[in-house]
């Protein structure tokens, strides 16, 4: 898979739990989104929600079955949580593998 | 009274868990059965799925595979599948204690946590463990089972946190003995033990299926949103 796509995904995610929140907790969503840390838009637990989401979304759509919160994904110097751009670097990383 | 429900069930196909299946059926639920053997439970809302609730991947595979393509949605958890040796810890064969945590610890979680994926909507969601009456009494040649019993309670204290925030409530439903193909299996020392422990108790017989289906139907109610992280004993036990 090609890192837009992959980009097109996520973003698609983050964007679908943005419209649940209220209206003056709505944030945008772009490829310097902060997901988690100092500066998050999001709580843990809708971080939780969205990574779910992408492991179903990758598994069902396209047959990829990841593991988002492995020990690889934890244990990095750079967190791919930190914000969008990391995300969709590790998950084009594990899934063309 | 549960219309437009999906119930998933383990340890559906006989004892306790075939009563609260047959009870959610006749109440016009949709049922999702879970056993490591088949069912010969026919209905046109059951839906059996064999699977080893011993094995993380395997319960993983079939949420993600089977359940959660079949129904888009759950409502209703009841985690009640369990192993159960009961024997002096010194001589408690390896096979038989890690199985038991496996199924009734383990099992509980994974069942869980796949479940929650699938309760991630507006509707009131409910996880409704089967506890046990050994994890307050702790008897004697009970100490893994026990041990399983009380560690599904606080699994679901903890998950009661963790999903509130999804209109999931997470409780536990610790029974006494009652008839049934489980218990009847268990040596004859064994069935006189337990029936020493039932006479012991303040309300001093066995449990009938409807003592726990009531308290089933309790927790499952829409009504009971405000009901979390408890654990109810049938029979007087505390």
């Amino acid at each position: 898979m090609d890192k837009k796509a992959i980009y097109d995904i996520v973003v698609k995610q983050v964007k679908e739990l943005n419209e649940t929140l209220p209206l003056e907790q709505q944030f945008e969503v772009n490829e310097n989104t902060i997901l988690f840390g100092n500066g998050s838009n999001i709580d843990s637990l809708s971080l939780v929600s969205v990574i779910v989401d992408l492991e179903m979304v990758f598994s069902d759509e396209y047959g990829h079955d990841i593991s988002l919160t492995d020990d690889r994904a934890m244990t990095r110097s750079i967190s791919p949580f930190d914000n969008i751009t990391n995300l969709v670097d590790y998950i084009e990383e594990i899934v063309n593998e | 009274m549960y219309k437009d429900k999906v119930v998933l069930i383990t340890g559906a196909s006989r004892g306790v868990g075939f009563e609260i299946t047959k009870h959610f059926i006749e109440n016009n639920a949709t049922v999702i059965g879970l056993s490591k053997g088949n069912s010969n439970y026919k209905h046109e809302c059951y839906h059996h799925f064999s699977v080893d609730l011993a094995d993380p991947e395997l319960i993983t595979n079939c949420f993600r595979k089977e359940i959660g393509k079949q129904f888009k949605k759950i409502d209703i958890v009841i985690n009640n599948a369990a192993v159960m040796t009961s024997q002096y810890a010194m001589i408690m064969p390896i096979k038989n204690a890690v199985e038991m945590v496996n199924v009734n610890l383990l099992g509980v979680f994974f069942v869980s946590r796949e479940a929650a994926k699938l309760m991630r909507t507006k509707e009131p969601g409910r996880i409704i463990n089967i506890g046990s009456m050994a994890s307050s009494l702790e008897p004697i040649g009970d100490s893994i089972y026990a041990a399983t019993k009380a560690g599904i309670s606080s699994l679901a204290n903890v998950l009661s946190k963790e999903l509130s925030c999804l209109n999931i409530t997470c409780n536990t439903l610790g029974i006494t003995a009652i008839e049934t193909d489980m218990l009847n299996s268990h040596t004859a020392n064994a069935q006189v033990k337990i029936k020493e422990i039932i006479n012991s108790l303040p309300i001093p017989r066995m449990a009938t299926i409807d003592d726990i289906l009531n308290v089933i139907d309790f927790y499952a109610s829409d009504r009971s949103s405000y009901i979390t992280a408890q654990t109810i004993y049938l029979g007087g036990i505390n």
